[in-house]
């Protein structure tokens, strides 16, 4: 291994004095032993043994749980990544058009954006997808819970409620109308009340919290491992107003996409995340686009722009990697 | 917390002395800066910075509560989550009232009834809970003069003579609605930043603020450069800090908004439930273009503000002395349509209600230019009449400007 000691993740301090005392390269210092290694460089041997650990990409300790909840090369065929999309699944909406359009649902393992002018329905849906993810396998959801972050507080307990009867009130009558031992059995477990015990909720006052609450996701995640849904309504609220510095927002934003997705993959979730819409000024007209900037459309899978027409409510597939670009209309009613 | 300092995150001391040496004293510089520079800054390997924002980030990162604990809080706890405005079938769609927590924005063009509306609340807060108020005090703030404690005080008469029989009643209710008069856009900034300290020492129940429109209308011209973002970082923070002093002491606030006439294609000339005006020059100059551009009208203040309320109702005008109330947008609420009259005891609902189906087709619109100011005069009327043919009725009798309040009575 020819690579270079500065492209390791070492402490600056101790890189220096590496360099310093001639090892310059990945080779150089995996040839030695540890306590050779801190009488050459002057270095204690706690500190010798993690530079030798870091170089040889060992796992080591509590520390190193951090950042290695996956292996750091992940091979696998196309084969195996063809079962794992067809058993798990996805997040059906209980609007037959929208599902359509998303290839079945909300897809799990990829993040979705939806994208929509005030007022439109972006937080309705969220709501009916933190619902939907806790139908039980048996009626054709997932069984999951659910994690909200809220930082906009348009997240109302009563509405919640309403929308979780509707869906307990369909499973019931899809039960009855069946015979299914296993329907019945679930449906006993299915209430308004287990539904909403289901669903974790937090409230970001601002980016702050937001991305404090990112980092501490991953392990809240790993303690609970029946999550199968993330809503963040909306990411773009608490980065709208009070960052002035655009290139700081731009690189907040590109790691917490990082991160979400490195979660998303390796909890097998699926992220929901909801955006606004700002007026760009062109040359003849001015048009609505997403907001949060051009490099932010690179962080979603999937786009779904929402908006009017007149008196109706349409949905745009703007951006996905297996659907056809589709419109379809969708009313909100007490279930979406 | 974002402004927690970092010496009270449980982080080594020393490293707090090392890192604000670098002018990073609080989780907020913490987590802004990348792990790399973390590096740098701490002299730490990759995994021990990842421990760090660990700690960091538990320090300041929100709690979790689970959506059953929300619900059981909210019904085990004596206050109510709605605030009903004591119109019936308003309060019947909006699942009780106006929603304790969030914002709620009442928009109409001038003289159309919202600070009639607010008037109408204030006198309900101050009521008992048996009675469908809050039992608590109103802290107004006014930013167009228009508080009048004599039409406050005959709308408290009027609307409930059994309970305000008495002046000591009357004085009782008028002593706990405190008005600020404030008529800049940062004296409204800083008032709204220093509401906590009232809210707790007074009790306060209801917040009213009337309007937002009319201070940052008056100070950002958004054609000028730089003023478009600086009017929505001003009304981003606004709203941030009331948002929080809702969600806090769970209680409603009001706003009241202008509207803005939008001029778009021929198609849009229905009226567009929460449509997107945006930031965009007010077309006042345009007027009718000759290809048959006709403008219809949206709240003002612009899309971002339009995100931060949390429920919206729009009041028009429909024909000589009856309005509608639309709410246009409510995280509960479908569409819904309401005719009201005022008189003296307030706003009272005429009919029956009209909850907009989307195969509806929308009947009958108004188009109302912005009218900043409350000083009428007849030639505003004409303008109006100019551009909304159809409607015959304003050419009778105004009232002039009453000479106690700031309102046009239309008889």
């Amino acid at each position: 291994m020819q690579r270079d000691l500065g492209s390791f993740p070492l402490p600056p301090a101790l890189r220096a004095k590496l360099i310093g005392c001639g090892f310059h390269t990945a080779e150089d210092v995996s040839a030695v032993r540890a306590s050779e290694l801190s009488k050459e460089v002057g270095i204690s041997k706690e500190e010798a043994l993690e530079v030798l650990q870091i170089v040889r990409c060992k796992k080591f300790g509590e520390e190193s749980q951090a950042s290695t909840g996956s292996p750091s090369l992940r091979k696998c065929t196309a084969l195996e990544l063809l079962a794992e999309e067809h058993s798990q699944g996805s997040i059906i909406t209980f609007s037959s058009a929208l599902d359509e359009i998303l290839g079945g649902g909300v897809p799990v393992a990829k993040i979705t954006e939806i994208c929509g002018a005030p007022g439109v329905g972006k937080t309705q849906l969220s709501i009916q997808l933190v619902v939907d993810a806790q139908i039980p396998k048996c009626f054709g959801g997932l069984g999951g819970e659910s994690v909200f972050i809220d930082t906009e507080g348009s997240f109302i307990v009563e509405r919640v409620a309403g929308v979780a009867q509707a869906a307990v009130h369909h499973c019931h009558l899809i039960a009855e109308s069946g015979q299914d031992e296993a329907q019945q059995e679930a449906i006993k477990e299915f209430s308004v009340s287990s539904i909403l015990s289901r669903i974790y909720y937090f409230r970001c006052h601002d980016y702050v919290e937001l991305l404090a609450q990112a980092h501490l996701l991953g392990d809240f995640l790993a303690e609970h491992r029946q999550v199968r849904i993330i809503v963040i309504d909306s990411i773009a609220f608490p980065f709208r107003h009070q960052l002035e510095d655009l290139s700081l927002r731009t690189r907040l934003l590109n790691g917490l996409a990082q991160q979400l997705i490195a979660m998303a993959n390796d909890y097998r979730v699926a992220v929901v995340l909801t955006n606004q819409m700002t007026t760009r000024f062109g040359e003849v007209c001015s048009s609505l686009v997403p907001a949060l900037g051009e490099s932010w459309g690179h962080a979603a899978t999937t786009r779904l722009i929402l908006h009017w027409e007149g008196k109706l409510r349409f949905a745009s597939l703007y951006k996905s990697p297996s659907q056809k670009e589709a419109t379809v209309p969708y009313q909100i009613t007490n279930c979406l | 917390m974002a402004t927690k300092m970092l010496k009270r995150t449980g982080l080594p001391l020393d490293l707090c002395e090392r890192l604000s040496k670098y002018q990073i004293i609080n989780c907020r510089d913490f987590l802004s800066v990348s792990p790399l520079v973390l590096m740098r800054l701490t002299g730490q390997s990759i995994h021990k910075v990842y421990s760090l924002l660990k700690i960091v980030s538990k320090a300041c990162a929100p709690k979790m509560i689970t959506a059953l604990e929300m619900k059981t809080e909210r019904c085990s706890n004596p206050s109510i989550a709605f605030f009903p405005t004591s119109l019936a079938e308003l309060d019947e769609i909006l699942h009780g009232g106006l929603a304790c927590g969030t914002l709620t924005e009442v928009t109409g063009p001038s003289g159309c009834g919202k600070t009639q509306f607010c008037f109408m609340m204030s006198v309900l807060a101050t009521l008992p809970i048996s009675m469908g108020g809050l039992d608590g005090t109103v802290i107004y703030i006014d930013t167009e003069s228009a508080f009048s404690a004599e039409r406050l005080v005959e709308v408290a008469r009027c609307r409930f003579p059994d309970y305000f029989c008495t002046e000591q009643e009357l004085i009782k209710m008028t002593k706990k609605i405190h008005v600020y008069r404030e008529f800049t856009c940062f004296d409204v900034l800083r008032r709204v930043e220093s509401l906590e300290d009232d809210i707790i020492s007074k009790g306060v129940k209801l917040i009213i603020v009337d309007s937002v429109a009319s201070v940052v209308r008056k100070e950002f011209d958004t054609r000028l450069q730089g003023n478009l973002l600086a009017r929505s970082n001003l009304l981003s923070n606004e709203a941030a800090t009331l948002k929080y002093l809702a969600e806090e002491f769970f209680i409603p606030i009001i706003l009241t908004n202008q509207i803005t006439t939008r001029m778009g294609p021929r198609e849009a000339v229905c009226f567009q439930p929460g449509s997107v005006a945006d930031d965009l020059p007010l077309s006042e100059g345009r007027g009718i273009s000759p290809d048959g551009e006709t403008g219809y009208a949206t709240a003002a203040l612009g899309n971002t503000w339009s995100h931060s309320v949390n429920t919206r109702l729009i009041m028009q005008y429909m024909d000589f002395d009856s309005r509608q109330i639309i709410v246009a947008k409510s995280p509960l609420a479908p569409f819904a349509m309401f005719i009201f009259t005022i008189q003296n005891s307030g706003l009272i609902l005429q009919g029956s209600s009209h909850v907009i189906s989307t195969t509806e087709k929308d009947k009958g619109n108004t188009i109302i230019c912005r009218l900043p100011f409350k000083s009428h005069t007849i030639l505003i009327w004409k303008h109006v009449m100019l551009h909304c043919p159809w409607n015959p009725l304003l050419s009778s009798t105004l009232g002039l400007p009453s000479p106690e309040s700031n309102h046009t009575v239309v008889q």
